[in-house]
């Protein structure tokens, strides 16, 4: 039943791209952005509904899943886009979040969904919900940062080469595009700080200490280490192009460690199962290798 | 058959007279007003507005002909003959909603002629020179140009140097809110770009010039604050947007002195733009991370570029244009259709009255009230269905545009000699004036 309702998002997803695409395409087509944040927030609200039925059929175990990870993240993504639209009128913004959300989305809507490998008492576990939920918001923030970076590289190809074409006329000033950039990224680092402290209390916790050498948390706190660079380069005078350059390095950084941390087997610790590991054991379960 | 009202458009433009001649006839006001009351005064004038503008005089009459409006230019300046342009019609109704669209403008797609043809309107409505006809016209002009605007790219890219500039300055910083704007050297094209740029709201001029004589008449010209030459450097890292017009021949920005001030800005976002020929700022200062140089022929390149785009936009327009003038002139002949059937039903109804009173005359004092109303229902039925087949077919006549049969139709029923059509020079007359016997026409 989630997955129906989660399916019937993604082809609201679908429409409302094709609103944005439309938009970018040809500007004069006000109403297409107009269609496009109607359709967009009301597959917000659907997706959200499926969410919430999804929590009920697998008692929220679906969330420690990669596959629900990037439901949530999704959620998120449109969330986010959403909320910066109530602030900054960038509705060209949307053509590239929401094939953004469709990438993530889509690929989720096939096969079943499920329950991760967790175990009950651990998912119950407050501390992990903040994790999992945090670390989602951050990515997401992270994504929009991507989109909105890809933008303002693009823009500043055609003002710096004189190319005054199509992208010139539609895409936002540079400055908007770095600003919103800037303050993405800022959001963001906060966010993900609150992912890492949740996360590696929930590591004292479950693996007794095990330290710092897992993968897992080596990467975080590299990509964390990255984005706080970045809100402190941007002090120190940081911006444009360079910046826009970073924030899309993040993003890939971010992506091939979530991707990589649960697909790649005993490349970490808990392997999405956040249950104590055996080093060295094969991971606990199918749940962390969706 | 009366004489038919036309309408007739005599005009001159920036395409057909110089501007010696279109400033002897243009007219604003007062003058304006006293002009159209003139021609609404005029015989065979049923309904007049003129628009003029710096870039055409033109005036359309609904009248029996050309004379009134040709008046109006050879009473004003002997030598207007030569540069008249006469259109009549569906040709008079076309050339104003080009012109409303601004597909006749100097600049194709500028937005001010809607503007101009509305007010010119509006003065004519004002001193009821305008009635019902005219306010059809216009009407639709308006709507075409609307539709011309928000269906075709006609109105989009800048098409003058400053406004380019404005459009690039817009692109890289959005607005220049809490900015400055840095002029360097007094160069006109400089003080105008300046001018043009305080749209986006920039808090500072700041100008610099060799001669502190010039510079500061400039500074004053542009509302900014001088500032010696020597300062150039500082300028550099004060102002965002840098236009430079001196008359030097080498290179005032080199990409030494703007490296230098870019370290200074600590990388800020810079856009030169050189307005010089030669060249004042060094083409390589573009090379440099976060500078935005452009000069003159990237400007050039810009507006000859959307010139282009709009012409190939003008086709799309025309389309709209022509689509609106035969939906103006199917309106017209539905409307003159109009008088031709209600002449028709109501010497009909008259018929069928008196007929059915002459009967009951004769035969009614047998008759209870029942049966005399039968007799007057029978006579009004009798007429009703013989009048179906032509009342449909007039209508259909009217969609199609045929003005032949309305015609024929009054002549075959003898409904001008019922109902003669008054000449009447009021403006709230013109309705009435377009009787069944003079269908408008519009070819």
């Amino acid at each position: 039943m989630s997955l129906d309702l989660l399916r019937i998002a993604a082809a609201l997803y679908v429409v409302a791209t094709g609103g944005y695409i439309l938009y970018f395409a040809r500007p004069r087509h006000v109403l297409a952005a107009r269609f496009g944040a109607w359709v967009l927030s009301f597959a917000f609200v659907v997706h959200l509904a499926s969410i919430g039925l999804a929590c009920k059929e697998f008692g929220g175990l679906e969330w420690f899943t990669l596959r629900g990870g990037f439901v949530l993240m999704a959620w998120l993504l449109v969330g986010a886009y959403l909320l910066v639209l109530r602030f900054y009128h960038l509705p060209s913004v949307g053509a590239f979040i929401t094939p953004l959300v469709l990438v993530v989305l889509v690929p989720q809507i096939f096969g079943d969904g499920g329950a991760g490998a967790v175990a009950r008492d651990t998912a119950r576990n407050p501390a992990l919900t903040l994790h999992v939920i945090s670390a989602a918001l951050g990515v997401a923030l992270f994504g929009i940062a991507f989109g909105v970076a890809l933008m303002y590289l693009l823009q500043e190809r055609e003002v710096k080469g004189k190319n005054f074409g199509a992208l010139f006329s539609r895409l936002p000033p540079l400055r908007s595009l770095d600003n919103l950039t800037q303050r993405l990224v800022r959001l963001g680092f906060v966010v993900f700080t609150v992912a890492l402290v949740a996360g590696q209390f929930m590591a004292h916790k479950v693996w007794k200490g095990a330290g710092w050498l897992d993968p897992q948390q080596v990467y975080s706190v590299t990509v964390w280490l990255l984005y706080g660079a970045m809100v402190q380069l941007r002090h120190a005078g940081w911006h444009g192009r360079r910046y826009a350059i970073l924030t899309m390095i993040g993003f890939a950084l971010v992506m091939t460690s979530m991707i990589t941390l649960r697909v790649v087997p005993g490349f970490t610790l808990h392997a999405g199962t956040y249950a104590p590991a055996v080093t060295g054991a094969p991971p606990a379960g199918p749940g962390g290798t969706p | 058959m009366s004489e038919q009202l036309d309408l007739f458009l005599v005009g001159l433009s920036h395409k057909s007279a110089p501007i010696d001649v279109r400033e002897r006839v243009a007219l604003s006001g007062d003058a304006l007003k006293a002009a159209l009351a003139e021609l609404r005064a005029m015989d065979g004038v049923g309904e007049a507005f003129v628009v003029s503008t710096c870039n055409r005089v033109e005036v359309f009459v609904q009248a029996s002909g050309e004379g009134p409006a040709r008046h109006f230019f050879t009473s004003r300046a002997a030598q207007a003959t030569e540069h008249l342009y006469v259109k009549q019609g569906a040709e008079a109704v076309r050339h104003l909603f080009r012109v409303a669209s601004s597909l006749d403008s100097m600049v194709v797609g500028e937005q001010q002629i809607l503007g101009q043809v509305k007010e010119a309107y509006g003065l004519a409505s004002a001193v009821s020179a305008a009635g019902g006809f005219m306010s059809r016209l216009c009407n639709r002009a308006f709507v075409t140009a609307k539709r011309v605007r928000t269906e075709t790219d006609i109105g989009r890219g800048a098409t003058s140097m400053s406004q380019v500039a404005v459009d690039l300055v817009g692109k890289i910083f959005g607005d220049l809110e809490g900015r400055a704007i840095l002029l360097v050297g007094a160069g006109k094209m400089g003080a105008l770009s300046a001018k043009a740029l305080r749209v986006l709201g920039a808090d500072a001029v700041l100008v610099t010039n060799r001669s502190p004589e010039r510079g500061q008449a400039l500074a004053d010209q542009v509302g900014g604050t001088f500032r010696p030459w020597e300062q150039l450097e500082d300028l550099l890292t004060e102002a965002d947007v840098v236009i430079v017009s001196t008359g030097a021949p080498t290179y005032v920005l080199t990409q030494e002195l703007v490296r230098r001030a870019m370290k200074r800005r600590r990388h800020r976002n810079l856009c030169l733009i050189d307005l010089a020929v030669p060249r004042n700022v060094d083409p390589a200062c573009a090379d440099l991370d976060e500078v935005y140089a452009y000069d003159v022929d990237d400007m050039q390149k810009v507006v000859s570029a959307n010139h282009e785009a709009r012409r190939s936009e003008a086709v799309r327009a025309e389309a709209i244009v022509e689509a609106e003038v035969m939906a103006f002139a199917q309106e017209r002949e539905t409307r003159a259709a109009l008088p031709v059937l209600v002449a028709l039903r109501k010497r009909a109804e008259r018929i069928a009255r008196a007929e059915a009173q002459k009967t009951l005359a004769i035969a009614g004092a047998g008759l209870d009230e029942r049966g005399r109303r039968s007799v007057e229902a029978m006579a009004q039925a009798i007429v009703k269905k013989l009048l179906h087949a032509p009342t449909s077919r007039l209508k259909e006549a009217a969609v199609h545009g045929d003005d032949d049969l309305p015609g024929a139709a009054a002549a075959l029923f003898d409904l001008e000699q019922e109902d003669p059509p008054p000449r009447t020079h009021r403006a709230g007359g013109h309705a009435a004036a377009r009787t069944a016997a003079s269908p408008e026409k519009t070819k």
